[in-house]
This record gives structure tokens, C-alpha cells and sequence, in this order.
């Protein structure tokens, strides 16, 4: 159950910063696939707290 | 674009045919169990959330307001990333509930059937917006590939296709919960669909009209930025709504529930999409920008167009257009497919049946079954005639945004299903039509109307009337919705049955079920009770199916048995009927019956949950079912038979050390009535309840084991702070005890046999002594031949009176000085010939015979009379299980530093089972009463005493049947020392 917490920080707390993300993004300049990037690094983190719940489980 | 409708609508058939050959795979098992029922099919079914919103709406929303669009993916990934502590328990009570939908969850938390109808009227009020965008879609497709001025006949005959897909993929069974290989495969090749060709227009978009990802770049740097000016910017608060709304969207919408809870086919499968849904949606996300961009860079006017269906302008390629739509028709027809089934299921439990319930319908299930069908025409083809009349008039993202607002009404109560058991029903119901009431107002109405907005801004909010008007009706509305729930909750009454049901959805409560006793008897008692409201036939089905489920016997009488029975058969009906006429059913047919005491919980099912959420327990809950564990522990592997009762009488506890004196297992009479448990134990322990005092000492009681005697302890538990005591029973086995106290008093029988033996053995001594002197004296008085013969005689005989009254003195008081024995060199053939001359005696075995082997001057180190004892002992086991005419032969042989002394038979030899405990005491295979069992351990510890050590072989080394007991004893350390013959005297 510990390893959520970080996910619940995660995902509020990007709830409550996204709109800095968001006027980031749409700055003139910054690369074009940058939202999806970091998207991506929220995916991986995510399978990995996956696959430690499995290991936690075993 | 100037493809013929009949082209089209071959097009759309075509894909819709192919949807119908995969469900024909599933069914016919063409493809592998394994495949279907793989997570990565569910994460795919999950992705019937993209929906021709996603590939039309997305990129009108782009074109609107750029990254803004990315909304509509991040809220629901957000959710699905919170798999394990949001969605997991919603899918866990829906799954032991048997919840088919969000009402039937509102009505079973609220225990109201009118919460349920009220979630139901709100979501089909939302949904029909959806709907409409789905079909609208498609008709502008239509429109925009062939050029029709009214695509809606053609919209249609793909509804009714999508409708008869639905029925096919998910109304073949009565049981809503029924889980739907076929609907999962069909939806997540849908998603396949999609997915391939977003990705292939984004590659078009990349590669067709820019030159990479490098020259895409360099535009956005340079050209683009001209372009991108027009692009609004959400302000943070609309980016934040639109986030939670889309975030509410990922549980509350009912194709989303329904596939994410419903159609489970694992925890595992749920917990993996916490990654792999975000991931799909990142990539059906990733070309919408693509495509905005490609499209301004060939200068596209989105305005004539429709900036929702900038796709078809990306190539003036046929197939490119082909693709799109294909990918619209999939988005939408795996949409329209899942919103049907379950908003039908909604409808039919709170809504139909409510109105008409189904008491004592003839076939029942067959009637369930084609209303549901009927529901999901009507809903397709309600969905259509929105779109006609009033969707036909709006964009995407109204109908899209119409919808998701409405369906957020339901958050604050999901959170509260979860969250927050102080809820209540009155608080939820004012709330839901506060919130309901100004959506309404603001977004719904306006649509049939087309009048503005109606926007309620409450004093102190006036900079929301600048804003949009879905995101000051969002606020508005969840603001006067959460207000009015709490506010309303705390200061009404909640009832003793939402209570219970608020525990069993809390995520941090264990539901405590009570003990109550119910009028049926049996499980078969279920039977008439439940007839009288589901007729006979199904009334049997359901019990039986109840009773497979939970694997107990028909006949199973135990309270806590028919307990569980119960909540499962208004489980089974809740995924028939819904919960209301689930719990209505069961509680006016199987009523409990209340005994004027007021009911305790029920520890034993308390308890078995417990088990199961252990995993999730974290801090100080963990701490405390790991003490709970600990004291369970002690209870359960407590070396003493233990069990404990309510004050019902219903027993609550049987530990393993009573399962195993009793051959009773526990989870077969736990939760039984004290005078139901098997015999003896109803009548021992009613006779402990019945003893005045705290204890019942030695009852002898016939077990499987054969007789044993019982000491049973009693103590009661008083009543504590509202809570119901009961009484706790320790059961002592005192039968060896027993045992040994009669083997005592026998012992002490024989010792004194023995010494009045002695005594006698004395008296007779002396006249023996005077008859041997006398025999003597005749001797020298006299030389006839006849009486010299006559005293010889006379004195052999006294001779051999006195040895045998010898050996009866010597074997008496040879048990005697077990410690500090003087071990001596003894000659083996004597010992033999002295137990034999003693077994001899014995008037049983004297058809058996004896023979002594040993050869003459082999000796040991030892006490000769203890090795008599030895041979004594050994020899009488041998007699006893020979048969008259066999032969029992004693012999010895060198054997290393030592002899080996050996003892066999021919008889029936010693079975297996109790061979390696026969040198333990009161170990005998001889029938009751005939043997002690205390021969074979006194010969072990002779033995031991004599540092030897003995070995058992039954039947020996190439014989089929007989025994040969060999002892191995050492030889005198100094032969030639001490050559003391074996004294029979002493």
C-alpha cells in the first residue's frame, strides 16, 4: 500500500501543477513531443510500482 | 470525396461484418482461451473510452485550444494510474455484491431503491448527448465521403447494425455479470482498429506532409507559429475542470464501468491497465496534434470543413479517407455497443423493474432477458433520434462537454461510496438534484431549446459569468452539489441498514455482519421461501447455484452457513434484478428472525474478511491484525482442544487440537448451533453448559478413536460495553492418564501377589528343606534298591520345587534395582533355559515349541536376571501370536565387539502401523485387557541400560510372516574374568 502514496502525490500533485506544465508547452521553441515525453516517464514509473507490487505480493 | 453511399455503407457493413466474424471466432474457440482472457485484451476493451470523440472531437478541441485537448486523456489516465487504491475497490464490491452498474452501487450503498432510479434518470439524460456524438459523427462522415445532403438514414442503418452487434455480444445470457469473452475481444480489436489508423494518419500527417519530425519542428519553430497564434489558451481553472471532469469520466461513465468493473476478468488484468491504458491513450493522443498541424500547413480551411474532421483533408488519397472513417465507425459503434449494454442493465433493474416487479413470472429469466434486448434498440435508437433532433444543431465538444458535466454530478457520491461512511442517503439525493438541477438549466436544456445557457451564479462568484459556460456550470453545479450532500448528511439521520452497507463500500471498514437466525432450516428450506417470489423453477436454480458457489451441502443447518447462503442469493439476484429488488426479495422471503436480543457481529465471517484484506492493511491496522493473528494463532494451535460459543449458542471457535481429537473439522460445524454438532458433542458439551460448576472431570465418551475420557473446562465471558458475551470450553484428553492409573492399580495388585508369592515361596521353603533332609536321611538308613530310588526321586523333585519357587522370588524382585546394576559375564544358553523354564509354567503355549539355540559358552556383559526378564518378556509375545505346533527358537551369535541374542516366531507378525511405536508405553496390538503395553518398553530399556541396542523384523528378511526381535549386547570387556555362571537363586 506504501508504494501508491507515491503515485497519489503524483497524479494530485501534477493535478494541481499541470497548468504550469501547460503554458510550458505552448511557449514558442520547446519541442513539440515534450507533454508526451513526460507523459511517457508517468507510464514507466507507473509500471514499475506494478511490477514491485507483484514482487511485494510474492 | 465523392465515394458513393452504397460504396459507404459497403465500407461499414464490411467492418461491421468483421467485428461479427471475431465474435464467431471467440464463440467457436478458434482462438486460443488463453489469448482472449489475456490482460492485454482487457487494457485494449478499456480503450473503448476513445471514442469518436477521440478522433474527431480531439481534434477539434486541438484546433480550439492546442495541448488543451490532452484533457481528455490525462483525467481518465490519471484515474487508471490510481488503479490500486481508487479502482480496485469499487471492482472489488461490485464483484462480491454482484453491481452491475453505477446504480445498482448507489442503491446498494444508500440502501434505496430511489438513489438507484435517480443515478439512472442522470445517466440517461448525459449519455443521450454522447450517443448523439457518436451518431453525428458518423452522419458528418457520410456526408463528408459522399457528399449527401441527409446522411441520418444512412446513420441509422448502422445503428441498427451496432444495436443487433450489441445484442449479440452482450444480451446471449440472462446474468448481467455474466462475463463477455466475446464482447471484451470484439471491443479490443475496435480499439486495435483505431489505434492503427490514428497511428497511420499521424504518419501520414509526419511523413506525407511534413518531412519528419525535424521539419515538423522547424514549421512550429518558423511558418507555424503564425498558425498557432490563433490557438486559445485554456485558463488553469478550465485545464483543471476539464481534467476532473475526464478524471470522473474513466468510472462514472456506464460503458466505462461497465468495462472496467463489470466485464474484470481479473484483479491482475486492472491493475496492469494502471499502465498499459495511459499508455494506448498516449498513442491514440500522439497523431491528433499531427494532424491539426499537417492540415494548417496545407492551408486546409477548417472552418468549411469542420475542424473535428481535418482527417479526410490529409491526402487526397481515397484510402486515407476510407481509414479515417473506418476509424470513426470503430471509435463509435465499440461506444454505442457498451453504452447500450449497460445503460439497458440500468434501466431494466432501476427502472423497469422497479415500476413492475417480477413476482412470480413464469419464465423469468427468458422475460429479463428480452426486455433487456428491447432496452438496447431503444437505447441505440434513442440515441439516433437525439442526434436528429437536437445534436444535428451542435458541435462535439457541446455534446461531449454536455455529457461529461452531467455524469460528474454522480463524483461527490462515488467519492462518498468510498470515502466517507457517514454519508447518507438524503444528503446524496438532495445533492445529486442540486447539481443535477443547474446542469440541466445550464447545458442540457439549452440543447433542445437553443436558448442561452441558464447560469446560477451565487454571490461572490461573479467572475464566473465571463467564463464559458460548461466550466461556470461544472463549478457551479459540484459546488452546490458537495455543499448540499454534506450539509444534508450531517444533519439527518442515517439508518441502521445504510450504516451496514456503508461499511461494507468503505475502504477502510471490514463489513460486521450480525448474528441473526433465520426462519429456513436448511438450504433446501430456501427453496418454497424464495418460490413464492421467483417461481418454483428458478427459485431452485438460484439456490443451487448459491449452494455450488459456496460449496455446502443442501441439508447444511448451521446458522452461519445459511447466513452466507443468503447474502450470496441476494448477490446472484442483484446481478439479475439489481440490489433494490435483490434485498426487497430476500428480506420479504427470507426474513431473519429476531430473538428479542440484540444481535452481536458475526466474528467468524469478520474474521475470514479480515484474511483477505490483510494486504491492504497498512501502520497501525497492519500492527493490530498482526496482534489479532498472533492471539488466533495461540487459540487455533493451542495443544488443548478449545472451543468457544456466542451466547446463542452458536459456535464461534473449534480449534485444531480439538478438529483432531474429535475427526471434526472445523469450517464443517463453525457457525453451527450447540445442540445441531455431531454426536457426542452435543450432548458432552450441553452437559457442561448444564454443570452448575466450572469443570465435568474424566466423561467417558466413544469416539472414533475408541473410548476416551474427557476433562472438560468451562468459563463464561460476561458481557462487555454492549457487547455479548458467551462461554469458552477447554477439552483435556485424560485418557492415557486414565490409563495409566488403572495400569497403577493393577501393578499394585500384582506387586502384592507377588510379595504374598514370596511369603509363600518362604513358608513352603522350609518344609521343602525338612522333606529334602528326610529324603537324605532315608538314604543312609537304608540299602533296598527301591527306596534308595524312591529318595532319589524325592530329592530331585524337592530339588526342583525349590528351583521353581527360586526362580518366582528372583523374578519378583528382579524389577526392583533398576539403577546401579553390577553388570557381570552371563552365559546366554542359561538365561535362555531360565525363561523358558519360567514360560513354561505359564499353563497358555503349551502346544507351542520352544527351542534354545544359543550356543554353550557364549557370554555377554550383563545381569542375568534382567535378561531373563528380557527373553521372559520377549518369548510370551512370541507364544501369544503363535499358533499351537509353531516354534519359537532363541538364538546368539558373535556379532562384532558384541552377541547378537535374537527371539522369533511364526506368527502373524506386527502390523506396520504400529511397529515404530511399540517401545512406547501403553503401545500393545494385543486386544483390550490382554496386553499392558508396558512389556516391549521395560525390554527397550533393559536393553538400553545394558548398552545394547534392539531391532524389530516383521516379518523377517525372506519370510512372508513371523517376527524376529534381535538384540545386539556387548561381550564382557574382560572374558575370562569373571566367569560367574547365571545364578538362578539369586
Amino acid at each position: 500500500m506504501y508504494v501508491y502514496r507515491i503515485m497519489l502525490f503524483l497524479v494530485f500533485g501534477g493535478y494541481l501543477l499541470s497548468p504550469m506544465l501547460m503554458s510550458g508547452w505552448a511557449t514558442p521553441g520547446m519541442a513539440w513531443y515534450r507533454p508526451f515525453v513526460i507523459w511517457g516517464i508517468l507510464i514507466a514509473l507507473s509500471m514499475w510500482l506494478e511490477q514491485k507490487r507483484k514482487l511485494d505480493e510474492h | 470525396m465523392s465515394t458513393s453511399l452504397a460504396g459507404v455503407f459497403t465500407l461499414g457493413a464490411g467492418y461491421l461484418l468483421l467485428l461479427f466474424l471475431c465474435a464467431l471466432a471467440v464463440e467457436r474457440g478458434w482462438v486460443p482461451t488463453r489469448l482472449v482472457r489475456h490482460p492485454a485484451v482487457y487494457s485494449l476493451a478499456l480503450g473503448v473510452y476513445a471514442s469518436a470523440w477521440a478522433v474527431y472531437g480531439s481534434v477539434e478541441l486541438a484546433t480550439e485550444v492546442g495541448y488543451g485537448y490532452l484533457a481528455y486523456y490525462l483525467g481518465v489516465a490519471g484515474a487508471f494510474l490510481l488503479v490500486p487504491v481508487l479502482l480496485v475497490p469499487i471492482q472489488r464490491m461490485t464483484r462480491t455484491y454482484q453491481l452491475a452498474s453505477l446504480a445498482d452501487l448507489f442503491a446498494f450503498r444508500f440502501r434505496s431503491r430511489w438513489v438507484g432510479t435517480l443515478i439512472t434518470l442522470v445517466t440517461l439524460l448525459s449519455v443521450m448527448p454522447l450517443l448523439a456524438l457518436q451518431v453525428q459523427t458518423m452522419g458528418d462522415a457520410v456526408h463528408l465521403l459522399t457528399g449527401a445532403v441527409s446522411p441520418a438514414l444512412l446513420a441509422l442503418g448502422f445503428c441498427v447494425l451496432i444495436g443487433l452487434l450489441a445484442i449479440l455480444f452482450g444480451a446471449r445470457h440472462t446474468h448481467l455479470q455474466a462475463r463477455h469473452d466475446t464482447l471484451l475481444a470484439v471491443i479490443a480489436l475496435e480499439s486495435l482498429v483505431k489505434l492503427a489508423v490514428m497511428l497511420a494518419l499521424g504518419g501520414v500527417a509526419l511523413y506525407g506532409v511534413f518531412d519528419g519530425p525535424t521539419d515538423l519542428q522547424s514549421w512550429l519553430n518558423g511558418p507555424g507559429l503564425a498558425a498557432q497564434s490563433s490557438t486559445l489558451r485554456l485558463d488553469p481553472g478550465q485545464w483543471r475542470t476539464l481534467l476532473l471532469l475526464f478524471f470522473a469520466a474513466a468510472f462514472l461513465m456506464p460503458h466505462m464501468f461497465h468495462m472496467t468493473f463489470t466485464e474484470t476478468p481479473s484483479r491482475r488484468a486492472l491493475l496492469q491497465a494502471s499502465w498499459s491504458l495511459p499508455l494506448y491513450l498516449l498513442l491514440m493522443a500522439l497523431p491528433v496534434p499531427l494532424i491539426v498541424w499537417a492540415t494548417q500547413r496545407l492551408g486546409v480551411d477548417a472552418s468549411a470543413l469542420g475542424s473535428a474532421y481535418l482527417a479526410f483533408a490529409l491526402s487526397a488519397n481515397p484510402w486515407v479517407d476510407a481509414l479515417v472513417f473506418i476509424a470513426g465507425l470503430a471509435a463509435a459503434s465499440g461506444t454505442m455497443i457498451i453504452i447500450a449494454i449497460a445503460l439497458a442493465g440500468m434501466v431494466l433493474n432501476h427502472l423497469v423493474l422497479v415500476a413492475r416487479p417480477p413476482d412470480n413470472q413464469p419464465d423469468l429469466y427468458r422475460w429479463l432477458l428480452w426486455l433487456r434486448r428491447a432496452l438496447i434498440v431503444a437505447v441505440i435508437l434513442g440515441g439516433w433520434l437525439f442526434y436528429r433532433t437536437v445534436g444535428i444543431k451542435h458541435d462535439l465538444t457541446t455534446l461531449g462537454l454536455t455529457s461529461f458535466v452531467g455524469m460528474a454530478q454522480c463524483l461527490p457520491g462515488m467519492l462518498a461510496v468510498l470515502y466517507w461512511p457517514g454519508a447518507n442517503r438524503k444528503g446524496m439525493l438532495c445533492g445529486l438534484a442540486a447539481g443535477c438541477a443547474v446542469w440541466l438549466l445550464g447545458l442540457w436544456l439549452p440543447l433542445l431549446t437553443d436558448q442561452a445557457p441558464l447560469v446560477f451564479i451565487p454571490p461572490g462568484l461573479e467572475a464566473l459569468e465571463d467564463e464559458p459556460a460548461w466550466y461556470a456550470i461544472t463549478l457551479v453545479a459540484l459546488a452546490a452539489n458537495i455543499i448540499i450532500f454534506i450539509t444534508v448528511s450531517l444533519i439527518t439521520r442515517t439508518s441502521e441498514g445504510e450504516r451496514a452497507a456503508a461499511e461494507a463500500c468503505s475502504v477502510d471498514a471490514v463489513i460486521r455482519p450480525k448474528r441473526l437466525p433465520l426462519a429456513a432450516r436448511t438450504g433446501e428450506d430456501f427453496k418454497p421461501y424464495l418460490a413464492e417470489a421467483l417461481g418454483r423453477e428458478v427459485a431452485e436454480r438460484e439456490v443451487d447455484n448459491a449452494l455450488a458457489a459456496l460449496g455446502l451441502s443442501p441439508h447444511d443447518g448451521r446458522p452461519y452457513a445459511l447466513r452466507r447462503l443468503r447474502d450470496r442469493i441476494q448477490a446472484n439476484l442483484s446481478g439479475l434484478m439489481g440490489p433494490s429488488v435483490a434485498q426487497d426479495i430476500v428480506d420479504r422471503f427470507l426474513p431473519y428472525q429476531y430473538d428479542g436480543l440484540a444481535p452481536t457481529d458475526d466474528i467468524h465471517f469478520v474474521e475470514s474478511r479480515l484474511e483477505a484484506y490483510r494486504s491492504r492493511l497498512t501502520g497501525l491496522a497492519r500492527e493490530l491484525d498482526g496482534l489479532r493473528r498472533y492471539h488466533r494463532r495461540t487459540l487455533t494451535q493451542l495443544p488443548i482442544g478449545l472451543c468457544a460459543f456466542g451466547d446463542d449458542s452458536e459456535l464461534l471457535m473449534w480449534n485444531d487440537a480439538l478438529a483432531q481429537l474429535s475427526g471434526i473439522e472445523g469450517d464443517s460445524v463453525i457457525g453451527a448451533r450447540r445442540d445441531s454438532l455431531p454426536a457426542p458433542w452435543a450432548e458432552l458439551l450441553g452437559r457442561i453448559f448444564d454443570e452448575p460448576g466450572s469443570y465435568l472431570y474424566k466423561q467417558a465418551v466413544t469416539l472414533e478413536s475408541g473410548l476416551r475420557y474427557l476433562t472438560l473446562h468451562k468459563a463464561t465471558l460476561a458481557a462487555e460495553q454492549g457487547e455479548r458475551g458467551g462461554t469458552v470450553i477447554l477439552i483435556e484428553d485424560h485418557s492415557e492418564m486414565k490409563w495409566l492409573e488403572d495400569e497403577l492399580v493393577h501393578s499394585e495388585r500384582l506387586a502384592s501377589i507377588g510379595r504374598l508369592a514370596a511369603g509363600v515361596a518362604h513358608e513352603i521353603g522350609n518344609p521343602i528343606t525338612g522333606i529334602s533332609s528326610l529324603a537324605q536321611n532315608l538314604r543312609y538308613d537304608t540299602d533296598d534298591p527301591q527306596l534308595l530310588e524312591t529318595a532319589d526321586q524325592i530329592q530331585q523333585l524337592t530339588e526342583r520345587v525349590s528351583r521353581i519357587v527360586g526362580s518366582l522370588v528372583s523374578f519378583a524382585h528382579g524389577g526392583r534395582h533398576v539403577e546401579q546394576t553390577r553388570l557381570t559375564a552371563v552365559e546366554l544358553y542359561q538365561v535362555g533355559e531360565e525363561a523358558l523354564h519360567l514360560i513354561r509354567l505359564a499353563r497358555s503355549g503349551q502346544d507351542v515349541v520352544y527351542s534354545n539355540l544359543c550356543p554353550m559358552g557364549l557370554r555377554v556383559q550383563g545381569d542375568a536376571q534382567r535378561l531373563v526378564q528380557v527373553l521372559v518378556n520377549l518369548i510370551g509375545n512370541a507364544r501369544d501370536a503363535s499358533q499351537p505346533g509353531d516354534e519359537i527358537v532363541i538364538e546368539a551369535k558373535p556379532q562384532g565387539s558384541g552377541v547378537e541374542l535374537s527371539v522369533s516366531d511364526a506368527g502373524h507378525g506386527i502390523d506396520a502401523s504400529v511397529r515404530d511405536h511399540l517401545f512406547e508405553p501403553f503401545s500393545t496390538t494385543k486386544p483390550p485387557g490382554e496386553g499392558t503395553g508396558l512389556g516391549l518398553p521395560l525390554v527397550y530399556s533393559i536393553i538400553r541400560e545394558h548398552h545394547g541396542h534392539i531391532q524389530i523384523d516383521s516379518p523377517p528378511p525372506g519370510q512372508q510372516h513371523g517376527t524376529r526381535i534381535a538384540m545386539w549386547l556387548p561381550r564382557p570387556q574382560e572374558d575370562g574374568e569373571d566367569h560367574d555362571e547365571p545364578d538362578s537363586d539369586r
